[in-house]
């Protein structure tokens, strides 16, 4: 009989009317997210050892890292991510050794402006090496490193 | 003898009907159609080519941007194509876990499929409907691997990560669920005269021409011909489930919606029989992979059954950590091939309704 899908499709209908709601007023409520969700990065500067596996891993070339030598171990100086570029594959953060680089719920990280997007995580400059640290190391082997740490001294 | 002239009208690239950018140039006769050319490359970003430039591993996220809307199965592909050419075994537990992504990936995608096949013959409640579903099958992709479309959940040799704690009772409570919705579907969608009337008999496809096009998938199997790599040539542990290829009998556009929608209760029962299966399988999820890969000099081709038909990833190694050549087979572009024959003689208004039925995405068509 002609007509008798349309009445099941209404039938459908007439029972949806009355199911429960699923639209989420987004800003105002949110949806919990899971802890693995992809979101913005995180990263505690201290734990980061500066070893560029982030870096190597990443497909994009995103992230990017410069460190000084002080007291023959690295110093993170920079770490900057262009974020403009991230596939959020989590490569990195998989590829993290120390547990420094980590994923964190938040999600909009729309900006303003192009030079607000890279996310710098840190820019600092070297501290002074500690002279009899330094001195010891001298005495030890006179690699070109340890020569290099003192010509900060005297800047 | 009088005769009309042909006039030439673009449909597309920025057309909704369309599902992305993509140009249709039809030549027509009045409202007939006397021909029909595809135009691609719209949406082109030389995924192949990139992959020249990335190490093995590295280009996993990229496969997700092809078939977007069922990465899980991209990325199985070709992660399988690197185990080829290693000779690397997978561990029982990754490849279970595997199989419950690919499969919800497909469900994911024909879903969206329906959804978007009701949206161009003109239903938009279809499509708002479908997208609930959708919902609660990314929800759970989302806790698994942390991204709701762009999974890159597959590694050489494994998975990223194992399931989150009572992540397989939420997905067989989804999986449980699914029958019911699809039986709305039914209701609502296939059973609807206007529906109905808009896609039977049109865009006629017969077993012939699919065969001798290479066409894959839902696309073939909706003109009669049982062939479903994952039956035919099983890959992964597909051999361990039982389940049917269905089948469409006219190859018309409802025969391919049809197929699609059998073919999502045929992924519920192999998902309910992995989920049954891996809870009893432990273990690792990684094989011993080294860091860096370098697998030797050869190349490896390999193909599954990615939800728009046969998936194929090529891959050379010159033998350093980066490929020297890929190459991926899409299944949408080669289904693609074939819109001309299947429209000509039809309204434009059939045209949506064949393009709709061959299920393309862009992503996959120009890679």
């Amino acid at each position: 009989m002609f007509g008798k899908g349309l009445v099941k499709g209404l039938n459908v209908t007439w029972k949806e009317f009355w199911s429960k709601k699923f639209t989420v007023q987004y800003p105002d409520e949110q949806h919990t997210k899971p802890p693995r969700f992809h979101g913005k990065f995180q990263l505690n500067s201290d734990a980061c050892i500066a070893c560029g596996l982030c870096a190597n891993a990443c497909p994009n070339g995103v992230i990017k890292i410069e460190s000084e030598k002080v007291n023959k171990k690295k110093y993170l100086t920079k770490y900057v991510m262009n974020i403009q570029y991230c596939l959020f594959c989590g490569m990195c953060v998989e590829a993290c050794n120390k547990g420094a680089l980590r994923f964190t719920q938040e999600h909009d990280m729309s900006q303003y402006f192009y030079k607000d997007i890279p996310l710098v995580f840190v820019d600092r400059e070297a501290p002074k090496p500690d002279p009899e640290t330094e001195n010891k190391e001298k005495d030890d082997d006179k690699s070109k490193k340890a020569g290099k740490a003192p010509e900060k001294e005297g800047q | 003898m009088l005769r009309t002239e042909t006039y030439t009208v673009n449909f597309g690239p920025q057309h909704p009907a369309t599902h992305g950018v993509f140009r249709v140039m039809l030549n027509l006769d009045g409202e007939r159609i006397v021909k029909a050319e595809p135009v691609c490359g719209y949406l082109h970003r030389g995924v192949e080519k990139l992959a020249e430039n990335r190490t093995y591993q590295q280009v996993i996220p990229y496969t997700d941007r092809l078939d977007y809307l069922a990465a899980g199965l991209q990325n199985q592909g070709y992660v399988e194509t690197i185990e080829k050419l290693m000779e690397i075994e997978v561990p029982d537990r990754a490849e279970y876990l595997r199989i419950i992504t690919a499969e919800l990936s497909r469900i994911a995608s024909h879903v969206l499929f329906v959804g978007v096949y009701a949206l161009d013959i003109g239903a938009f409640t279809g499509f708002l409907l479908c997208f609930r579903e959708r919902e609660r099958i990314l929800d759970l992709m989302e806790e698994l691997t942390g991204s709701r479309m762009t999974y890159s959940y597959a590694r050489i040799g494994g998975v990223a990560a194992d399931a989150p704690e009572g992540w397989l009772d939420r997905v067989e409570k989804v999986v449980n669920d699914l029958p019911y919705y699809f039986d709305i579907y039914d209701d609502l969608i296939s059973g609807n005269e206007i529906f109905q009337a808009r896609t039977k008999y049109v865009g006629y496809l017969s077993a012939e021409s699919a065969v001798d096009y290479s066409l894959s998938g839902p696309t073939l199997r909706g003109s009669g011909i049982d062939y479903d790599l994952r039956k035919a040539k099983p890959y992964s542990i597909y051999d361990r489930f039982n389940f049917e290829v269905p089948l469409g009998e006219n190859g018309d556009c409802f025969d391919r919606y049809f197929c699609r929608i059998l073919e999502m209760r045929q992924s519920v029962y192999i998902l309910q029989q992995a989920i049954e299966q891996i809870r009893e399988t432990d273990g690792p999820i990684m094989a011993k992979v080294p860091k860096v890969l370098k697998p030797p000099k050869g190349e490896a081709y390999h193909e599954i059954e990615s939800s728009k038909g046969i998936l194929g990833y090529y891959v050379v190694s010159d033998g350093s950590n980066k490929p020297y050549r890929v190459h991926v087979r899409r299944p949408s572009f080669v289904n693609l091939g074939f819109l001309d024959e299947m429209c000509r003689g039809g309204l434009v208004a059939d045209l949506v309704a064949i393009l709709g039925s061959i299920d393309i995405v862009l992503g996959e068509v120009d890679c």
